[in-house]
């Protein structure tokens, strides 16, 4: 679905990514880890088209989109779930909803992911007429995700789902992206919270200085011992 | 944590009620004062503050939606008027237009030429946008408050255009002689009709502006870009396109403003000048960046000011907009309703 080979890109004159692989298999969901400032949230603002792609290349269900506008992405099916603060605070729910599903041509498609988006998360159908900035912090993230989801996408890619929630509200949250990847969606986590990203994904890559360093299926990834020790952070990875 | 509508602490109002009760004691002890003179201050006050109004407003929309302060603004405003004065005298010779409408001929040329500075100042909003704007924020910056090149390329543009306008137009004031009727009567004042055409206009054009923001697909999408650039790509808005499209639709605003005064008063090369500074002034009052903050400030300053002129002093006409100004950044540097202040979580 998602191809990245030898990327190279960074903001400014200053370079973050050294030439990063990765893929991501049809109805998959991939887990991208890493520390602070490794460059994970790079490749995602690369792949969706915020900042321009150095060298390498992004292919995306078989075509080339490496430094295409953010919006034809969009409309390409590939969709970058922000987090959770970064909605629009000063409209309702149902309007920051509608903004997700900018692209879609007819009204009736509109209501019709509308409903869906509200079949997944309940709570925002409770809370439709609420202004964003009244919300919590995981129905931020639920609208956020939702969102992502209006534009009929092929894949999404969320950049932290768990930053600064509960443990309860992650794996709630977590539970839904799951049934959104069994619904037929693709989807790439980016996280910092190692272990239920790996309990989540079918596969991992870990990320150190601008390049893939570690990859594997995830039950294998969660043993192994220099993930563990070098990649996460520096603390063990409790598992 | 998110955007707030600050309504000003309560000190800030008090302080600022103290002065708008001794102002208003000053003018009803002025020997002139009367209810004839008070109804055509305010008459008068109305109709000036909302051409101060509409450009504070297209200042506001600029700078909410680009996060720059646009200093050629006064000039989109006087070369909408010459815009609309220039389709006045194509059309003012066309016989069949009065053999078609006989009664209402003035009226309909005068829609005609609202319209054309619309159009034409949204047109050539647009075409400055993407010709002289655009490649300076590729270069950093961008349109954040950080892209300084650009607020210096706003003073460059009002030099320019004023220029150019002179070489096209040349110096002289020109009448903009609209027949639009005799003086109206209200409440025993006659009054030009242009007075009233004016604000019902600047009205009608400011309630469109909102409901065009609030109820319309593209106005979501405006108010989605103003506030975030990054997101607002993400879900898929074209950004650089509706950049553009905000830039337009504040030349145009302040295009109609432009042949609205026309009529009222005279058409000139350096009259964008003023109105830029006193629609800053209105923007200010009104709370910088709010909307509906800048159609209040607008009021709030040609009342002000026609009011001062004429229990005060008339000989300093020009002073009073930025006296009302200095005075409310003063007390409340927030401005009657407030910035939108964008906070990080």
């Amino acid at each position: 679905m998602l191809k990245i080979n030898q990327l190279i890109s960074g903001y400014g004159s200053v370079q973050i990514l050294n030439g990063a692989n990765m893929r991501v298999e049809k109805q998959s969901i991939v887990a991208l880890l890493g520390g602070n400032g490794t460059g994970k949230s790079t490749i995602l603002r690369a792949a969706s088209g915020l900042i321009r792609s150095w060298k390498g290349t992004i292919e995306f269900d078989g075509e080339q989109i490496q430094n295409l506008p953010a919006h034809e992405i969009v409309g390409r099916g590939l969709v970058q779930v922000t987090q959770g603060k970064d909605v629009f605070p000063a409209m309702s729910v149902t309007e920051n909803l509608k903004l997700g599903g900018f692209i879609l041509k007819s009204k009736q498609q509109l209501s019709d992911n509308l409903e869906k988006v509200y079949n997944y998360f309940p709570r925002l159908n409770e809370r439709k007429d609420q202004l964003a900035a009244t919300l919590s912090g995981g129905e931020l993230q639920m609208l956020c995700i939702g969102r992502g989801l209006m534009s009929n996408p092929k894949m999404i890619m969320l950049d932290e789902p768990s930053a600064a929630l509960a443990p309860q509200i992650v794996l709630d949250i977590f539970k839904n992206i799951n049934r959104i990847r069994q619904d037929g969606l693709t989807v790439l986590v980016v996280e910092q919270n190692v272990r239920m990203a790996l309990l989540l994904a079918d596969y991992g890559y870990v990320i150190k200085d601008g390049v893939i360093n570690v990859e594997g299926d995830s039950k294998k990834l969660m043993y192994d011992e220099s993930v563990k020790e070098s990649y996460l952070g520096g603390t063990k990875a409790n598992v | 944590m998110f955007n707030k509508l600050r309504i000003g602490k309560k000190g800030e109002n008090i302080i600022f009620g103290t002065f708008v009760l001794l102002y208003i004691s000053w003018c009803v002890n002025s020997p002139d004062m009367n209810i004839e003179s008070l109804k055509s201050v305010l008459t008068i006050g109305l109709s000036v503050g909302i051409i101060y109004g509409l450009v504070a407003l297209g200042i506001s929309l600029i700078y909410t939606g680009l996060d720059v302060v646009n200093f050629s603004h006064g000039e989109f405003f006087m070369i909408g008027a010459f815009a609309g004065l220039t389709m006045f005298n194509l059309l003012g010779n066309q016989d069949w237009i009065f053999n078609i409408f006989p009664d209402a001929y003035g009226w309909i040329i005068y829609v005609v030429c609202l319209f054309t500075a619309f159009v034409s100042m949204g047109l050539f909003g647009v075409f400055i946008e993407r010709v002289f704007l655009r490649p300076l924020t590729k270069k950093g910056g961008g349109y954040t408050v950080a892209g300084m090149g650009i607020i210096i390329c706003g003073f460059g543009l009002s030099v320019v255009l004023i220029n150019v306008a002179y070489l096209i137009w040349n110096p002289v004031a020109k009448p903009f002689p609209a027949e639009l009727g005799l003086p109206m009567e209200i409440g025993g004042l006659f009054l030009p009709i242009t007075y009233i055409w004016m604000i019902v206009v600047g009205l009608s054009v400011a309630a469109g502006l909102w409901f065009f923001l609030n109820k319309t697909k593209m106005g979501l999408g405006i108010r989605a870009v103003a506030y975030s650039k990054d997101v607002s790509n993400l879900v898929g808005i074209n950004v650089p396109l509706y950049i553009s499209i905000i830039f337009g639709i504040a030349c145009a605003i302040a295009g109609i403003g432009g042949t609205l005064v026309g009529p009222t008063y005279q058409v000139v090369v350096f009259m964008g000048y003023i109105i830029l500074m006193k629609a800053f002034a209105a923007a200010v009052v009104g709370g910088f960046g709010n909307l509906p903050g800048a159609i209040v400030g607008g009021f709030t300053v040609g009342i002000f000011e026609t009011a001062s002129s004429f229990y005060i002093s008339g000989s300093h006409k020009d002073l009073y907009a930025f006296l009302l100004m200095i005075v409310v950044l003063m007390i409340k540097p927030t401005g009657f309703f407030g910035v939108q202040v964008k906070m990080k979580a």
